[in-house]
């Protein structure tokens, strides 16, 4: 069964710049939501299995989303990716339900082992 | 003819100076011990005409000081850094001054700050495009002054300018600067050319 | 990398070139010290070399500077200092030990951030550059600007005043030439009316001698047949002739009033401007007050009353038609003075050698701050163009040519008097020369 990935982010450049930091021979489909709001529309649908969630959007942001998602129950695993490193930004998602954090640009090894790290890739 | 960025260039630059002002959000956060908060990087082909508005835009009815830096290297333009008046001591805390500031000290803080943060956004552009950039001294525009008087039209060299703006917040010191970098119209080419090639690696 | 190139010549070049360079590790511990700031500082690369830059140099501003290079390490940024704001980051001995000028070596530094491979900063480079001479220029520039912008100012101002002064001239010129203006059409009028007159006394007397013969023949009447009666009769009835009598005598004595009133206000514009005798005369300034009034009294009627304490006073040696021009600008100015109607008094009155005329309002009044400034040119405290023309400046400048003199005295909230002094005799009768209308400041 491949994994069901949703990549949400407000830049079309960052979203396509997300796909290609992804393992090409990972078993996936991507879906993709240009806003906060968009993502928990698709979340609310089922099966999203593991989100990239960018922080700054429009329309409900990344921390919109960590709450919302909070508080229905958390059922996918969520990896923020960010432009904002700074501690604060990493420590506030963390607690928020996030499993990482990913600074932008993302370096397609540091993901693959993050993705490793916690199972999801073998 | 206007040659704009094209919808990709754009959002490509944004998304490289939303990268570029979070690196260096964090590196002045790790000084500073303070959370800073970044915009979203907005950007837009204005008639030179229409600066004064696009300023007033930004930062509102209130008194402002600015200050610029030129940078040249792959691509060329000026760095404007407006912050409201009274946002001037908090500012001057962060750049390690201590007590009350003199009228110098004053003007020594809003160039530190435009070459803060404009070599911090600039300088992140350029570095994941590949360009090699470099930066004069910064100068100030002015204290207390007009935001519509920021930039006057008629002294201006160009007819248009890409511009590209970044409000900077530091959480807990009630300080907002907003970032302006401004590219002459010509010179547009040359980053659209730079962000060609950093699309075409995607 | 400059090493890369001919690292022997970038040391050489480092070291010995005419610019303070050092460099400092993310400790704050010198890393490089060059021959310009050891011969500057005093102190030696060997005394320095690993030291903390603060230990070493505690004058330093500790904070801002490590927050600076703080910045440089944490950002990768060229930062600078310039000495317009910061004179100095060192403070050195200036290089003008004879000639002076400042006291102490002003400075622009570039601080320079050099990466390791991985491009993390590692060092901060500071370079320092002695900008006194370049400072000293500047500054002696930024002096011509002040005094050139001070002249400037001074230039603009000189532009408002001559704009003033153009615009009194004007203002008095037009005054002239509608004097002269005047006097010409006063002096063609005088001919018809001359004749007008005459004929009006010949009408009134001929009209006389017909009512006499009239009298005589309605007299007669009865006489008359009696249908030659009724016809004269129906006639009379039909052009009213009992009316038509006293009508043709009302007719011209009230033609041969407005005549003469006629003759009257001609005769003012002809003294008025005294177009035809100016010049010196012996002249009775209660009758220069009388034919100013006449001229003027449209200009008064509806704000003021006028009233008259004539003392008598004897001739006076004078140019009346300038006199005039002074008690005109008087009298306007006093009906100018009032919110609502007021009243204008004019009186006077002999003083030694001297006589003297009043134009006293009961108006505003003037400031005592304005009291002293009314007589320089170009005072006004009314909208440019809008004066009565002359001035009082031109005023005083004309009474001064009399030797005489103009004296205001004034309560704000009560009033203005003007006190015009002429003395009687000057010995100058007969020059016709005009005194010029000097617009130069009272002497």
């Amino acid at each position: 069964m491949p994994v069901s990935v949703l990549i949400v982010d407000d830049s079309p450049i960052a979203r396509k710049m997300m796909r290609r930091s992804l393992p090409p021979d990972w078993d996936i489909t991507i879906q993709e939501a240009v806003d906060g709001a968009q993502a928990i529309d698709i979340y609310r649908k089922g099966g999203v299995e593991l989100m990239f969630l960018d922080l700054t959007m429009p329309n409900i942001d990344g921390y919109g989303v960590l709450e919302i998602l909070q508080a229905e129950g958390l059922n996918c695993i969520v990896i923020v990716v960010s432009a904002d490193v700074q501690p604060q930004a990493r420590a506030r998602v963390l607690a928020m339900g996030a499993i990482a954090f990913i600074p932008k640009p993302v370096n397609p090894e540091g993901l693959q082992e993050v993705l490793r790290q916690y199972g999801i890739l073998v | 003819m206007n040659k704009g960025l094209s919808e990709d260039q754009t959002d490509a630059l944004q998304e490289l100076a939303n990268i570029g002002m979070g690196q260096a959000g964090d590196s002045l956060a790790r000084i500073w011990k303070e959370f800073v908060h970044l915009s979203i990087p907005k950007i837009a082909i204005v008639d030179a005409s229409r600066l004064p508005a696009l300023i007033h835009g930004f930062v509102g009815d209130t008194a402002v000081s600015a200050s610029r830096q030129a940078f040249h290297g792959g691509f060329r333009g000026e760095v404007l850094v407006v912050v409201s008046a009274k946002d001037r001591n908090g500012l001057a805390n962060l750049m390690g001054y201590e007590g009350q500031l003199d009228s110098v000290e004053r003007e020594e803080v809003l160039l530190d700050i435009v070459n803060l943060l404009g070599g911090a956004c600039v300088g992140g552009i350029a570095q994941q495009v590949n360009a090699e950039i470099g930066f004069s001294a910064p100068s100030l525009i002015g204290e207390d002054i007009d935001p519509l008087d920021v930039i006057h039209p008629d002294q201006l060299a160009i007819d248009k300018a890409l511009s590209l703006e970044v409000c900077f917040q530091v959480e807990n010191r009630s300080l907002t600067a907003h970032l302006v970098i401004l590219l002459p119209n010509n010179e547009v080419g040359a980053l659209a050319e730079l962000l060609d090639q950093f699309l075409c690696t995607l | 990398m400059a090493d890369q190139q001919n690292p022997q010549l970038s040391g050489f070049i480092v070291e010995r070139m005419e610019l303070g360079v050092f460099a400092v590790d993310s400790s704050f511990n010198i890393v490089l010290w060059n021959h310009f700031m050891h011969t500057h500082s005093g102190k030696s690369w060997e005394s320095l070399k690993g030291t903390n830059l603060f230990a070493s140099f505690p004058e330093l501003p500790e904070s801002w500077l490590k927050r600076k290079i703080e910045h440089v390490f944490a950002l990768g940024n060229y930062a600078f200092t310039s000495w317009e704001q910061r004179a100095y980051l060192f403070r050195f001995k200036h290089n003008r030990p004879i000639t002076g000028g400042v006291d102490a070596m002003l400075q622009n530094c570039t601080f320079l951030p050099l990466r390791d491979a991985k491009g993390k900063v590692e060092l901060v480079v500071i370079t320092l550059q002695d900008c006194t001479d370049n400072a000293l220029i500047q500054q002696r520039l930024a002096e011509a600007i002040t005094v050139s912008d001070e002249e400037r100012r001074k230039q603009q101002e000189l532009i408002v005043k001559l704009e003033d002064a153009k615009n009194q001239l004007y203002q008095s010129e037009k005054l002239a030439s509608i004097g002269q203006l005047a006097a010409g059409v006063a002096h063609e009028i005088n001919n018809p009316i001359g004749f007008v007159n005459s004929n009006l006394g010949t009408l009134e007397r001929n009209v006389t001698d017909l009512m006499k013969l009239m009298a005589v023949f309605e007299s007669k009447e009865t006489e008359l047949p009696k249908d030659t009666q009724r016809e004269l009769s129906k006639i009379k009835k039909e052009i009213d002739f009992e009316y038509l009598k006293e009508d043709l005598a009302a007719l011209i004595s009230e033609s041969k009033e407005g005549l003469s009133h006629v003759r009257r206000i001609v005769s003012d514009l002809k003294d008025f401007s005294r177009v035809d005798q100016s010049g010196w005369q012996i002249a009775d300034l209660e009758k220069c007050i009388d034919t100013t009034l006449n001229v003027v009294s449209n200009e008064i009627r509806y704000k003021a009353t006028v009233v008259k304490e004539y003392g008598h006073p004897p001739l006076v040696e004078c140019v009346p038609g300038q006199i005039n021009q002074v008690l005109m600008n008087l009298v306007v100015n006093a009906s100018q003075a009032f919110p609502e109607r007021g009243q204008i008094t004019l009186r006077t009155g002999e003083e030694g050698m001297y006589v003297w005329i009043e134009v006293e309002d009961n108006g505003i009044g003037i400031p005592p701050e304005n009291q002293q400034r009314i007589f320089e040119p170009f005072f006004t405290t009314k909208p440019v163009g809008t004066g009565t023309g002359l001035g009082l400046s031109v005023c005083y400048n004309i009474i001064r040519k009399h030797e005489g003199d103009l004296i205001v005295r004034s309560e704000v909230g009560k009033g203005t008097c003007f006190r015009i002094l002429l003395p009687i005799f000057h010995g100058k009768m007969g020059e016709s020369e005009e005194i010029e209308f000097a617009n130069s400041a009272p002497q």
